[in-house]
């Protein structure tokens, strides 16, 4: 019983409470008529939008592929960003001829591979991975590399003691001591995947809560546009949410990093 | 040696300084092997895979006659006015919410949600609310660069050291004073590390909504080239925000570096 009444505690009512105040001023300041904006919607109409597309079910078609596309590229950007990673961070000859292509392409702007990916498998979900997986790939890459560089040479040591093989002492002492770093590229990494996943699907891939919005602004349904920005935002608050239950549940001693990285 | 010339000296260095922590040239050879397989392997035009050597051809086309340049600098433009809109909106913002810890608290779920929706719904929605003009190109690159400088803002404001504040009151310091003397310079390091989250965000966003409403810039060119089927054209223009991603990266680490030296890490 303790458990649920702590978390009430922790729950900051005066910032819901300010949230709430918002919404009840935008709604009476549209009624009132002291604000006329063409296209801006009072949340009354927002939130009929959201019961609309709710009771059709488009709304949860959106959510379920957009959510889909970002839990396999992410995915797919963790195991080979943590595989690239350890390798790159156990072997400095590997560092040594390939750190410099690494720098020359991680910034390049993940938006930039949307034409490309377009180009070469149209309007699809391959498109949309590709977009989603090339950038999300270098924070749990160099997050992971880092890691594994900053693992204490005893550590490696203890495992030749024990003669443990190069595969086991990857997995049962590199990977262990770099957990807590790989995570904080996780999160990060997870975060880039949905904006990701939106841009794709506003500019290639037909589908989900991205291009949702675009269709919605095309079609001049203002209270549609702004229900699917909510729900998006919501989307966003729950994976991270998710993702840090998930982590302090299952690595509680990896916990505090990650919260530490904000 | 005077002032200016001192401050030229110090970029100089820095510039050098992170050109030397780049990782050695020699680690380019994968990047500068593959370019030369797939040169190879495919010299000529091809729908898909067009060769490195096509793209530097669509690359001198697109110079001549698109006015690249043009768009380069619409792009940059947009994104060097986004930010710094953003910067000086964030900073403020940040000062005058984290004073107040009452303010902050009220605050912050309402701040952390809009930092949780992906900066690109904005484009949609000031689409919408504002229609298809420069006016609107800018709001959107301001309103996705706003949230992480504005929350280390705040953050950073709420975890100034008491001592320094009292050192302030002390002095009889002014509000204004307080502000300018102490407060500013001590949140400067985390406005540096919003800045270094929001750079990449502007740019995905520039690019992006010069994608969906075909406002002059790179982004525009980018998905006209990609309908019209010149895949040289689109690798050319890849390789080319590619560049401009890295420059723009390592340009900030050069400018941090010269802030930072004055801000000495404190034990």
């Amino acid at each position: 019983m303790r458990e649920p009444r702590r978390i009430l505690g922790r729950v900051n009512w005066l910032g819901l409470a300010t949230i709430a105040l918002g919404f009840a001023l935008w709604e009476l300041l549209l009624r009132a008529g002291f604000a006329q904006y063409q296209n801006l919607p009072a949340p009354s109409a927002m939130a009929s939008g959201l019961a609309e597309i709710t009771s059709s079910g488009q709304l949860l078609a959106d959510t379920l592929h957009t959510l889909l596309s970002v839990l396999v590229g992410w995915t797919a950007a963790l195991v080979l960003g943590v595989v690239f990673g350890l390798l790159l961070g156990a072997s400095s000859t590997l560092r040594r001829y390939s750190l410099a292509s690494i720098e020359m392409l991680r910034p390049m702007p993940g938006i930039a591979f949307a034409p490309v990916a377009l180009l070469l498998f149209g309007f699809s979900l391959q498109m949309e991975l590709m977009v989603i997986i090339l950038p999300a790939l270098w924070p749990v890459l160099i997050n992971t590399m880092g890691a594994v560089m900053g693992v204490h040479a005893r550590l490696f040591e203890v495992g030749r003691t024990f003669r443990l093989s190069r595969g086991e002492i990857m997995r049962k002492i590199m990977l262990p001591a770099a957990l807590p770093c790989v995570l904080v590229g996780a999160r990060l990494s997870m975060t880039l995947a949905l904006v990701l996943a939106i841009v794709a699907e506003m500019v290639g891939n037909p589908a989900g809560l991205g291009y949702a919005v675009v269709r919605e602004q095309q079609a001049m349904r203002p209270e549609l546009v702004f229900a699917y920005v909510v729900v998006i935002g919501a989307l966003g608050v729950i994976l991270n949410a998710v993702l840090t239950g998930a982590v302090a549940m299952l690595f509680p001693a990896a916990s505090g990093r990650l919260r530490e990285a904000g | 040696m005077d002032r200016q010339s001192k401050k030229n000296a110090d970029f100089a260095g820095q510039l050098r300084t992170v050109l030397a922590s780049l990782p050695p040239a020699r680690g380019l050879l994968p990047l500068i092997l593959l370019l030369l397989v797939w040169q190879l392997l495919q010299p000529g035009p091809s729908p898909y895979f067009p060769g490195p050597s096509q793209w530097w051809t669509a690359a001198l086309t697109l110079f001549s006659r698109e006015h690249l340049v043009a768009a380069f600098g619409a792009t940059t433009w947009t994104f060097l006015k986004g930010l710094a809109l953003a910067i000086a909106a964030g900073t403020v913002l940040g000062l005058l919410i984290g004073v107040s810890d009452r303010a902050a608290h009220a605050l912050q779920p309402l701040l952390e949600f809009m930092r949780a929706i992906p900066p690109p719904v904005t484009v949609p929605v000031a689409s919408l609310l504002i229609g298809y003009s420069e006016t609107m190109k800018l709001t959107v690159v301001v309103l996705s660069a706003l949230w992480p400088i504005l929350l280390n803002a705040t953050s950073a404001v709420r975890q100034i050291d008491p001592l320094l504040l009292d050192v302030a009151r002390s002095f009889r310091l002014t509000a204004w004073q307080r502000t300018w003397r102490i407060v500013l310079p001590a949140i400067v390091p985390s406005l540096l590390l919003g800045i270094r989250i929001a750079i990449p965000l502007a740019i995905v966003v520039t690019l992006l909504v010069e994608m969906l409403t075909s406002l002059p810039g790179i982004g525009a060119l980018m998905i006209r080239s990609q309908r019209n089927f010149q895949s040289s054209e689109v690798y050319a223009l890849l390789v080319m925000v590619g560049l401009f991603g890295f420059v723009v990266n390592d340009l900030f680490a050069v400018i941090e570096g010269v802030i930072m030296r004055r801000w000495p890490p404190r034990s």
